[in-house]
């Protein structure tokens, strides 16, 4: 016995056996997988354990699902998961152990119950966020605020994808003529290397934002992480946790439009706002910078009217002044027309009252006058007596034989002296 | 006559001659001499308001 010598085929049959015979059952087995492909219809797996703490694989198997069960499986599971079945997940398998002396030992599945991986997920999403809101990071893109002017945005999403392209055609046909600069950050919003690739554009933005614009600016208002489209949209890649902490801990406003309606991702809740669509997230863009819009339109409708309203108190002080002034010149003409009336009217007078007292002076004089004019002594009997023009006052002005001339009232005549 | 004579100096020229006038203080030679300018001044001084209400209902007018 101990030298017989066996076949690996014979021996691997013996196996067969064994396994046939003490392995018959179907058993659900809890696994995770570390591969998952399609081939041919059927679905090749890797299942592994891994040692909770240290991540360090301690069990590991192949496993199969043969074309017509996968026929059903695949899709079930993914509607009622929202994801594709792929490497990394936790899975709850029905399986029956297979062995087969050419191609080995191999689990076949039967079936999937794919609320196991529900659950897991959650669990795992969590754990994510007990972790998130140990850092203090959890809430921290909600202390941010939009900037008033928020037109400059950095996109991170698929290039060519639907959502961005709705995202842009919203933005740019916005009814308000607002403007609106986009850089896109293109990144893999599906599958494995979702994390990786959006953390890199982050840090794309990031390393951009540092650097002042040439009217020294920071390049960037907002960040945007768009995806849309899609049916049904495996959001896993988006439910870890160093996504989370790059944008729990970004410095910039992050909006997330990554098109669901199903439970928010741990994204979503991290970010400053989330909205359902990249549609969505162009109106809430444009809505905002409206509001701002209507702010400044407000204000410089209250300044017009400010204005208007100070120019015509003036205009009507102006008016009233206008309507014044002549009043008042004319006023101050007529003041002066009668003063130099009053003027005029004192001159006849003080000129009458002068010539009245000269006429007066002159005719006292005149009086007086006349009481020394000879003629009048003459007609009351007196006479003037001249010899050789002069008057005689005294006798002896006299000698015998002068000739004298003595006038009278009526006329003269002459002697001689004896 | 002298050139461009101001209101102000007109008036106050007149206002002298009168006052004088009142005063006694020309002699009869120069009373007719004072009033002849005395009604150059009045006419002077009339016809400078009369413009100027001309002038200020004009601008009134215009608007």
């Amino acid at each position: 016995m101990d030298n017989e010598h066996y076949s690996l085929r014979q021996l691997n049959l013996m196996v067969r056996d064994a396994i046939e015979m003490h392995l018959p059952d179907e058993y659900w087995v809890e696994a995770e997988l570390s591969e998952c492909r399609e081939r041919g219809g059927h679905c090749y797996m890797e299942l592994v354990e891994k040692e909770e703490s240290t991540h360090t694989p301690i069990a590991r198997a192949s496993a199969k699902c043969w074309r017509q069960t996968w026929q059903i499986l695949e899709p079930y599971f993914e509607r009622v998961t929202s994801q594709p079945l792929r490497a990394g997940l936790k899975v709850l398998l029905k399986v029956y152990a297979q062995y087969h002396e050419a191609y080995g030992f191999s689990w076949i599945v039967t079936d999937i119950d794919p609320t196991y991986t529900i659950g897991d997920m959650a669990r795992k999403r969590q754990e994510i966020i007990r972790q998130l809101k140990e850092e203090g990071v959890f809430d921290l893109q909600k202390e941010l605020q939009l900037p008033l002017f928020c037109q400059r945005i950095a996109v991170i999403s698929a290039e060519g994808a639907a959502g961005y392209g709705d995202f842009m055609r919203q933005l740019e046909d916005n009814p308000y003529g607002l403007h609106f600069d986009i850089t896109l950050f293109p990144a893999i919003m599906q599958g494995e290397q979702v994390e990786q690739s959006v953390i890199a554009a982050l840090e794309e933005i990031y390393v951009q934002s540092q650097q002042l614009t040439a009217n020294g600016q920071k390049p960037f208002d907002v960040v945007c992480i768009l995806r849309g489209g899609g049916a049904t949209a495996d959001l896993s890649g988006f439910d870890t946790l160093a996504l989370a902490e790059h944008v729990a801990n970004f410095p910039l406003p992050i909006i997330t439009g990554i098109g669901h309606d199903r439970d928010e991702s741990i994204l979503d809740m991290v970010s400053h706002i989330r909205v359902k669509t990249p549609t969505a997230a162009a109106d809430l863009l444009i809505d905002h910078l409206q509001q701002v819009l209507l702010r400044i339109e407000n204000a410089q409708q209250r300044i017009t009217t400010a204005i208007s309203q100070k120019l015509s108190t003036y205009s009507n002080k102006l008016t009233t002044l206008q309507t014044l002034i002549p009043t008042l010149a004319l006023r101050i003409l007529s003041n002066s027309h009668h003063r130099i009336e009053m003027l005029g009217s004192r001159i006849p007078v003080a000129i009458e009252r002068r010539l009245t007292s000269q006429k007066h002076r002159l005719e006292n004089i005149e009086i007086k006058l006349q009481s020394f004019d000879p003629q009048t002594l003459l007609s009351r009997g007196y006479s003037i007596t001249t010899h050789q023009g002069k008057v005689i006052r005294d006798p002896r002005q006299l000698k015998v034989g002068d000739k004298i001339e003595t006038r009278v009232e009526k006329g003269k005549f002459k002697a001689i002296v004896q | 006559m002298k050139q461009e004579q101001k209101y102000e100096e007109a008036l106050a020229q007149l206002e002298t001659i009168v006052r004088k006038m009142e005063a006694n203080e020309y002699d009869i030679d120069q009373l007719a001499e004072q009033l002849k300018t005395a009604q150059q001044l009045i006419k002077l001084c009339k016809d400078k308001l009369t413009k100027t209400e001309e002038d200020i209902k004009k601008i009134a007018e215009e608007k």
